[in-house]
């Protein structure tokens, strides 16, 4: 087995008296995808942002591609492999799109500019939206502008990409044009990724992993199958079942 | 620089009276004007956001008027313009009176003021979401029971933080009043100062009146904030960077 | 009423009005920069920073202006050895002054933005400065110029109170003449036209920018 991309050792974290995250421990190799589900509140989001150095975590240590975050000294350099999705997309709302995708590798991997725009295109063209690339992000539906969020990680070129509840603020009708991006990332191009989602369908077709969290802990880490039907922890039945039967 | 502080002198006559003298005067000064400036602003407050035309541009027209003009050109006005305007039985009077200078002030504060939590009123009506005037009218209530159960309690709590910090400026404002000759907590600093050339003592005395108080309202302020806090209503968040 | 003391008199008018307005705008060009460095300070994440630029605009907004004035005035001869002349004193004061009110738009336009857009910025490889320069800055700047607007009128309004030293400013100019001509109520008035019509210009350009918004 070849070292994990990804490893989180006995990490815990605090929030004034809020316990986030108690002793969490994972690993995660290249080219799985891991999808981590579980209740508000119990520190997904929180370890997802421990793995590029978002949170600072106060016991335990995350490696990312061999390199301690405990001891990185340059977290803006460790950064550019690690591409991360957020809920509310987080466009730059006075940029149009193609400079939001190529802000960062002209500043932060100081490509110039022709290069980034090449790559900008690409991965533009990848998640299907290069005909909005001259517009601002305000002129673009929930759904684009999430997918050109993903091509703006993309564009790094980055070893492991974090997805934190990529679908959760869109409108029914475009959760799938953003699933579609995500599987094709995850089946054609053997991305690395982490995502936090409550999507239960798609987790069951794309996933190699399952991972269940629950005030802080890891309670249940297993393959899909296992995970769907037969889960371990009572919890985690307990959960499934309140997810996948809404009504 | 050679200075000789004499704190102690500060607790020695007269200067011990005139600061009591001044720091009562910018008290009661603030409160009068406060109080005024509270009853108008409301109404002309209300006036803004009415659905009459007239009203709206009556209270537009009154805010931008005591907006727009400096409060000092405004207490030079009440004080020189005004009185010669009026009719003579009204100015004759007026002039006899006792405390021109102080009455003076207390009208241009207010009138100033006033515009302000004019502003203020307005803003926060406006920052109530459209949803509850709805809801209110849905259920049956008459348009005035919709202000006073749902829409005043709503605005009042927004308002609090606004209002506080209006009394703060007003409180301040006082300070201007000695340009017309009444004699507040600044201008009995500034006489000390001339008097003892202790400046440093003397204007400590004024600095921590005003700070002491800012403390004060604004600490009075939370535990008000605190204690008619509807959970979930106004989001104290700490978004800092 | 005789508003013929209005014409005659309409030179030096205009050129106290000048004198408002350059003081005005020496001391924003000043008080602007000082109130974003301690802006900047204030959000600093080393608390002897952030707590003393707190402490700052707490003390600057606590106090009245001709309060400040007069500290001024009184202690920089003291500290410099010199007398100073008026108007030096005046603007120190404002620039002082006014940099803790520009402090605290700069800071509630930057926290305007939020850490969401921070951490997207970081979470794409750039630093601290880049996201703050390339990111944050442009959209707080943009949210703060209707309160900016609105403050540089208010110092504009501040600088009636150079009156109180003798700077012949728009007011004092007017009361001079009106004590001259003893005709209060015609200079008073035009004063107050005069200062209105500044102010109330400066309230619509403000009002413009606040309509200025994403689409």
């Amino acid at each position: 087995m070849t070292t994990p991309i990804v490893q989180i050792q006995n990490v815990s974290l605090t929030f004034d008296q809020f316990v986030a995250l108690d002793k969490v421990s994972l690993d995660v190799h290249v080219g799985q995808c891991t999808v981590i589900c579980g209740p508000s509140g119990s520190g997904k989001s929180t370890l997802l942002r421990c793995i590029n150095g978002l949170e600072r975590f106060q016991s335990g240590d995350v490696l990312v591609d061999g390199t301690s975050l405990r001891q990185c000294r340059d977290l803006p350099k460790l950064r550019l492999n690690i591409g991360m999705v957020f809920q509310h997309f987080e466009l730059y709302p006075h940029m149009t799109v193609l400079d939001n995708i190529t802000l960062a590798p002209i500043k932060a991997k100081k490509l110039p500019k022709a290069e980034a725009q090449a790559l900008a295109w690409h991965y533009l063209e990848r998640v299907g939206i290069a005909d909005q690339a001259g517009k601002f992000p305000g002129h673009l539906s929930g759904g684009q502008q999430q997918r050109a969020a993903i091509a703006r990680a993309l564009a790094l070129q980055p070893k492991v990409m974090l997805f934190d509840e990529p679908t959760s603020a869109l409108d029914p009708e475009m959760i799938s044009e953003v699933l579609y991006v995500m599987r094709d990332l995850a089946k054609d191009d053997g991305m690395t990724m982490l995502v936090v989602t409550h999507e239960m369908g798609f987790a069951r077709k794309v996933a190699d992993d399952m991972i269940f969290m629950d005030s802080g802990r890891i309670i249940e880490h297993s393959s899909v199958e296992e995970f769907f039907d037969m889960p371990k922890a009572v919890r985690t039945k307990e959960f499934l079942n309140k997810i996948l039967t809404k009504f | 620089m050679r200075y000789e502080f004499s704190w102690g002198m500060l607790f020695t006559q007269p200067y011990s009276g005139w600061i009591i003298d001044g720091i009562l005067t910018t008290f009661h000064l603030a409160l009068i004007s406060w109080v005024i400036a509270f009853a108008l602003g409301v109404l002309i407050g209300v006036f803004r956001v009415t659905r009459s035309p007239v009203l709206r541009f009556v209270g537009t027209a009154y805010v931008e008027l005591f907006r727009n003009i400096p409060l000092l050109v405004q207490l030079f006005i009440w004080l020189y313009v005004v009185p010669q305007l009026l009719p003579i039985a009204f100015s004759s009077w007026w002039n006899r009176l006792e405390y021109v200078p102080y009455w003076t002030a207390v009208i241009g504060i207010s009138f100033y003021t006033s515009s302000r939590i004019a502003e203020q009123i307005r803003s926060a009506v406006m920052a109530i979401p459209d949803g509850q005037f709805k809801a209110a009218i849905s259920t049956g209530l008459t348009p005035f029971q919709m202000y006073r159960y749902v829409i005043v309690p709503y605005a009042a709590r927004i308002m609090i933080p606004a209002i506080t910090s209006e009394f703060l400026t007003i409180f301040k404002n006082t300070s201007l009043a000695l340009t017309i000759g009444v004699i507040e907590i600044t201008a009995t600093a500034r006489k000390i100062e001339a008097w003892s050339f202790k400046g440093i003592e003397a204007y400590t005395v004024a600095s921590l009146t005003y700070v002491a108080t800012t403390i004060g309202v604004i600490l009075f302020m939370n535990w008000m904030e605190r204690r008619y806090q509807i959970p979930g209503l106004i989001k104290r968040g700490k978004e800092g960077l | 009423m005789d508003w013929n003391v209005i014409v005659v008199s309409l030179p030096l008018l205009w050129k106290g009005l000048l004198t408002s307005l350059n003081l005005t705008a020496v001391s924003i060009a000043f008080s602007f920069p000082l109130g974003c460095l301690v802006a900047m300070g204030r959000l600093s994440h080393r608390p002897w920073l952030s707590n003393t630029c707190a402490s700052f605009v707490h003390v600057f907004r606590s106090n009245p202006l001709i309060l400040i004035l007069f500290w001024f005035y009184f202690l920089m001869p003291m500290i410099i050895g010199s007398a100073i002349n008026d108007l030096t004193s005046l603007i120190v004061t404002f620039v002082i002054f006014f940099s803790a009110y520009f402090a605290e738009i700069v800071r509630s336009g930057i926290q305007s933005v939020g850490t969401r857009q921070m951490q997207a910025g970081l979470s794409s490889g750039l630093t601290h400065v880049q996201t703050m320069r390339h990111i944050i800055m442009p959209q707080a700047i943009r949210a703060m110029l209707p309160a900016l607007t609105t403050q540089c009128i208010i110092v504009f309004q501040g600088t009636t109170v150079a009156y109180i030293i003798g700077y012949n400013e728009l007011l004092h100019s007017a009361s001079m003449i009106a004590e001259r001509t003893v005709r209060p109520i015609e200079l008073y008035l035009t004063v107050a036209v005069i200062y209105f019509v500044v102010c109330y210009s400066g309230s619509l350009l403000a009002r413009r920018f606040e309509k200025r918004t994403y689409s």
